[in-house]
């Protein structure tokens, strides 16, 4: 086949070359693109920084705040964060468009008060997380929640009706 | 970052001990589909030529003193496209114990060296679309705009205390075992 030939046939094919720069770009179904923390109904328990490979996502107590920090330039786009959340806080969307001219731009932060321990005064968790223990807990234990790990040990048979007359 | 390309850009793919994954994707950039070259996008095989480095991998400590010679033979201007999360921030790699991880370690060897650093454009993934890469060497370029921002959400709670409630009956039980 003579290439004058080749070129005839293609006059009537259509052309496979994506507009893309100047058309939106459609991505296929299922594509893992840019993961994004709903800062609403992330309650900072860390489960997806348990779970990342790369240690995109990271923990950090400041003492007022506890700070989940997800650094877009290490993440993998695996998924694992979103498989694990308890509370489909964070979801990979079809966004693939990063490209961002320094690192600070490729960051997102979440900071969450901390709950101070009702003995100590020490932070120890998110008060939102916390407070979403306490519902689950039945009413003559609610305090518990509000008692950090280690005065908990100590105090915890006082609830549980040891020295409780 | 800007129009200093009056002309085509030039791009030169080098690779820093990356996985390959990146590399398929940035001569997928150059292929029919994606075709990068409508736009001036240019693949050349030495870095004397290039406009901008397409820069894959988390530099392997082996690679690392020819990727210092091939970014000092890059003429000015130059940009740098770091593609692929091992370029960004070591990626998976970030504490491996054979790499520099990523193009930010590498500056800091640049500085240590005297060697300016050039400017360059983050484009993370693992491996990133080719249309992302193509959206990173455009940024590069001055021919799109950046989309992708720092984002910081911070909690306004105004009660940090537990329920009056609770905070009586620890009270109490703090008071039973104070001293155990």
């Amino acid at each position: 086949m003579g290439r004058l030939q080749v070129m005839v046939e293609g006059l009537g094919k259509h052309v496979v070359t994506e507009a893309y720069p100047w058309a939106p770009l459609e991505v296929p179904e299922g594509f893992r693109g840019k993961p994004v923390i709903d800062p609403e109904r992330c309650v900072g328990c860390g489960s997806c920084v348990n779970a990342c490979p790369p240690n995109a996502l990271t923990l950090s107590d400041d003492g007022r705040y506890r700070v989940v920090k997800l650094f877009l330039g290490r993440c993998i786009f695996c998924g694992r964060c979103e498989e694990v959340c308890p509370f489909n806080a964070i979801k990979l969307t079809k966004e693939f468009e990063l490209a961002a001219s320094s690192t600070e731009d490729l960051v997102q932060e979440v900071r969450l008060v901390m709950a101070k321990c009702a003995v100590c005064g020490r932070p120890y968790a998110t008060l939102r997380e916390v407070r979403k223990v306490a519902e689950s807990l039945p009413e003559n234990l609610k305090g518990l929640a509000y008692v950090c790990p280690d005065c908990r040990e100590r105090i915890s048979s006082y609830f549980v009706g040891f020295a409780r007359r | 970052m800007g129009t200093w390309f009056g002309r085509s850009t030039w791009v030169f793919h080098l690779n820093s001990g990356s996985c390959n994954g990146c590399d398929i994707e940035v001569l997928n950039m150059f292929a029919p589909t994606q075709d990068v070259e409508r736009l001036g996008v240019k693949l050349v095989g030495s870095p004397l030529h290039a406009d901008v480095i397409v820069f894959t991998g988390p530099v392997t400590f082996q690679a690392l003193p020819y990727v210092i010679e091939a970014l000092k033979a890059v003429p000015n201007p130059k940009a740098v496209v770091a593609c692929g999360s091992c370029a960004c921030g070591g990626g998976i790699w970030h504490d491996s114990y054979n790499v520099v991880g990523g193009i930010n370690a590498l500056y800091e060897i640049l500085d240590t060296l005297g060697i300016p650093r050039p400017p360059t454009v983050y484009v993370p993934g693992c491996p990133p679309k080719p249309e992302a890469m193509m959206y990173g060497v455009l940024l590069a370029r001055g021919m799109v705009g950046q989309r992708q921002r720092r984002e910081v959400y911070v909690e306004e709670v105004k009660e940090v205390e537990a329920p009056q409630g609770v905070r009586e009956v620890v009270a109490k039980a703090a008071k039973a075992f104070r001293g155990w």
